[in-house]
């Protein structure tokens, strides 16, 4: 850790909301009376735990860990041991008493009020609860850090951009993980690749096959689960959730490269669709997704993005995205998420002996930069607000995946003015129900009807 | 546990000389084939002579090591072997345990904890059929090892480091179990690897018939990876194993076609560390997978004698509560 220079604070009581306009937008920072940076940690399943981890080995910024939420209390009790046993050697980072611990819809707001104005607030749960969050978080005044997709829908988009404009009239500051634009690799690709280095950029590819990843397929709901309960349990299964396995998976690759190209995607066509819809043991699968998705991503100057999502057990497995040059061609991603291997190439075949410039092994993950660049920016007071990128990334991407839903192709203004909203009631759900989506008699889901449901991904019959 | 014994010393009980032989096993799960090539029991100096070049001081001082007969895959574990069983349908816990197990109704191998799924795929694009499986941790390897026991009625385990060498020299004593002149006829490395892992078998095997020893992956072995291996095992030179305490550094052989010929060397040694994890974004880390161990993967060894179920557990389970 080390020692941060002695710094004039602007204090203000707690709670408090800044005048805008008039005056010079205050800085957020340092109105505790230390200079740590208090964490409070909402949804702590797998990857919520892994960005608290990362927050509290930040080497810019005094991190705490001072309370946390979820639905479900073992999630947190699994999630809180874990992060003890990580941080044994320095025990003060995570300090998070029984009644800093808080289990249900509403545990997200009392965890926030542990907080004062310039601490930091991470969101990791299923997205349909995003805004809800950031909502409370900025009227609060605190800094956020939310896990992708931010939306999966075109109603959701407008409202965290409109709470996006919010949070910087109160200069607050937010990060969105998509912890790849902050790869030093992929940043000096970036670099190098608008000096020239493969000329004009004519084509990208982009690959996510593999197994069955994460909650994205489900048999029928046990008995003795609630349907709002298992479905935020299995909420790669379900589109309000997540955006389903498209969403949460493939927006790494389609992000990544669409940086590349400084351009997002304007229309979209896909095919896809569910093979197998059948366990090993013949058990009907009842999520929402397909098991095979091909997505033709257009830029606004003709460029094409091509996107190959699935998953299938024993099937050829790739990770991967490439740019496609006039001069030459680089890897953007060549294993996976793994900065190993971002590369750039004088011919089409990203042939070793052909390789112009290849990223040194690096000595950070993607996943703590972030967490550097964010507190970097919190502390130093500098503007940083990834929503409104974060938006636009969770948008395209789901632009592919309502082509394939739907069958047809879709535009981003066909997209952003769906009006279909998956999870409405967000902010109003228990784990008694209502869910946003119910089974019917089989136990299963609404489900994608392409060339039927022509304007929506699933229809829900009265 | 003593199921899985019970059945295997039924199944396999005592092997005699004439029966050692090499054999192919199929995986009953499966379908998928292997082959197994039986390795004589027998003396060897293990570790570098200090004349060797490139030798590093962890490989010595030699010893005079004694190991018992036992079989061993002729080839690493490919994915075709290793994905239905690191992918599977059923609902787990993050220890790999189905949550829906009933011992009524469910056999022993069902009992055994598979790996929960991958978040990313493993093989990193580097294909599958007939490539050897990577990027493991050596206790998914461990279960592996138990779920294909459990299912053959033979005890499978990975190799101990002295098992590992005596069966990569085999019976030389240079650097390499073959001329170093030959180096790309034997095996796959930084040169001639084409930056990624290649297909099982396909160069000339070593004298005692096995594939890929150097190169291509580095392989797990049961040991805890110690620099003073030499010392440790002095007073026990029969079968030796340094039993792991804790989980890092593990102990991996062979080089891989990301490393050099020196790290390709009979004797050469290493240990797993903890940044063999480092693109995990999640907490607590999973005890399934290294994602940045794009270069490690292993081969099964089977003792010729079946050992007793407290030995077996110790193979199996040796990463459980290790920190």
């Amino acid at each position: 850790m080390t020692d941060l220079p002695r710094r004039d604070f602007i204090r203000s009581a707690a709670g408090t909301t800044a005048a805008v306009g008039a005056m010079a937008v205050p800085k957020v920072y340092g109105q505790a009376t230390n200079d740590t940076l208090q964490v409070a940690l909402i949804g702590c399943g797998g990857r919520g735990t892994g960005a608290a981890s990362n927050a509290l080995r930040v080497g810019n910024g005094p991190t705490k860990l001072v309370a946390m939420a979820d639905v479900f209390e073992n999630r947190l009790e699994i999630s809180l041991s874990a992060l003890n046993n990580e941080f044994r050697e320095t025990p003060d980072k995570v300090n998070v008493p029984k009644d800093r611990r808080h289990v249900g819809f509403d545990a997200y707001e009392k965890a926030l009020d542990a907080l004062n104005p310039g601490d930091i607030a991470v969101f990791a749960t299923p997205l349909a609860f995003r805004w809800v969050h950031f909502q409370k978080a900025i009227e609060k005044g605190l800094h956020v850090f939310m896990e992708k997709p931010l939306i999966a829908d075109g109603p959701s988009a407008k409202r965290m951009l409109e709470l996006s404009k919010k949070a910087d009239e109160k200069n607050l500051k937010c990060a969105v993980g998509l912890m790849i634009r902050h790869c030093r690799g992929r940043q000096q690709l970036h670099q190098r690749i608008q000096d020239g280095e493969i000329g004009d950029i004519i084509a990208m590819r982009a690959y996510r096959m593999q197994g069955v990843i994460g909650s994205c397929f489900s048999t029928k709901k046990p008995e003795h689960k609630s349907e709002v309960e298992w479905q935020i349990e299995r909420f790669h299964s379900f589109l309000w959730a997540s955006g389903g396995s498209f969403s949460d998976f493939y927006i790494h690759q389609i992000d990544e490269t669409s940086w590349m190209k400084n351009a997002f995607p304007i229309k979209a066509h896909a095919v896809g669709g569910r093979h197998y819809r059948h366990n090993e043991d013949g058990e009907l699968y009842v999520d929402q997704n397909f098991d095979t998705y091909s997505v033709e991503y257009t830029y606004p100057d003709g460029t094409k993005l091509f996107f190959d999502g699935r998953n299938m057990l024993g099937c050829q497995n790739e990770m991967s995205s490439v740019v496609h040059g006039t001069k030459g061609s680089a890897f953007v991603s060549k294993f996976g998420h793994s900065p190993r291997g971002v590369s750039s190439y004088k011919d089409q075949e990203q042939n070793r002996r052909q390789r112009i410039w290849e990223y040194d092994t690096p000595k950070l993950s993607p996943y703590d930069l972030e967490w550097e660049d964010f507190v970097d920016a919190i502390v130093n007071d500098k503007p940083y607000n990834e929503v409104p990128r974060g938006v636009e990334a969770s948008l395209v991407t789901s632009m592919g995946r309502m082509a394939a839903h739907t069958g047809q192709e879709i535009t981003i203004e066909q997209m952003r003015e769906c009006p279909q909203m998956f999870a409405p009631d967000a902010d109003k759900m228990t784990m008694d129900g209502p869910a946003p989506v119910m089974p019917d008699a089989d136990g299963l889901y609404p489900i994608p009807k392409p060339g039927i449901n022509k304007k929506f991904e699933y229809v829900i019959e009265a | 546990m003593t199921k899985i014994h019970q059945q295997i010393l039924e199944t396999s009980g005592e092997v005699s000389q004439d029966d050692f032989k090499n054999y192919r096993q199929t995986i009953p799960r499966t379908g998928v084939e292997f082959e197994m090539v039986a390795v004589p029991g027998g003396s060897f100096m293990m570790g570098s002579p200090e004349d060797e070049e490139d030798r590093e001081d962890n490989e010595g001082p030699q010893q005079q090591v004694t190991v018992s007969p036992f079989w061993m895959g002729k080839c690493e574990v490919t994915w075709d072997e290793y994905e239905p069983y690191m992918i599977t349908q059923a609902p787990r816990e993050k220890n790999g345990a189905r949550k829906d197990y009933d011992p009524a109704t469910d056999d022993i191998v069902d009992g055994v904890s598979q790996p929960t799924p991958p978040y990313t795929e493993m093989s990193f694009g580097m294909g599958q059929t007939g490539y050897p499986a990577i990027s493991m941790t050596q206790h998914a390897a461990n279960k592996y090892c138990q779920w294909l026991s459990a299912q053959t009625g033979h005890f499978y385990r990975l190799p101990t480091e002295a098992e590992w060498e005596y069966a990569c020299r085999a019976g030389t004593t240079g650097p390499y179990s073959f001329d170093a002149d030959a180096m790309e006829d034997y095996a796959w490395f930084y040169d001639n690897s084409d930056d990624k892992y290649q297909q099982v078998g396909q160069l000339k095997p070593n004298p005692f018939g096995l594939h890929d020893m150097h190169g291509n992956v580095m392989e797990w072995t049961a040991d805890q990876y110690e620099d003073d291996y030499f010392d440790r095992i002095a007073d026990n030179t029969t079968n030796p194993i340094v039993r792991p305490i804790k989980l890092y550094p593990r102990s991996v052989r062979g080089g891989s076609w990301y490393d050099d010929p020196e790290q390709l060397r009979s004797a050469y040694r290493r240990g797993s560390d903890p940044s063999w994890k480092d693109q995990d974004p999640q907490l607590p880390r999973s005890i399934w997978y290294h994602t940045d161990a794009l270069w490690v993967g292993f081969r099964v060894v089977r003792p010729m004698q079946v050992p007793d179920v407290k030995t077996m557990d110790a193979f199996w389970n040796s990463a459980t509560d290790a920190r």
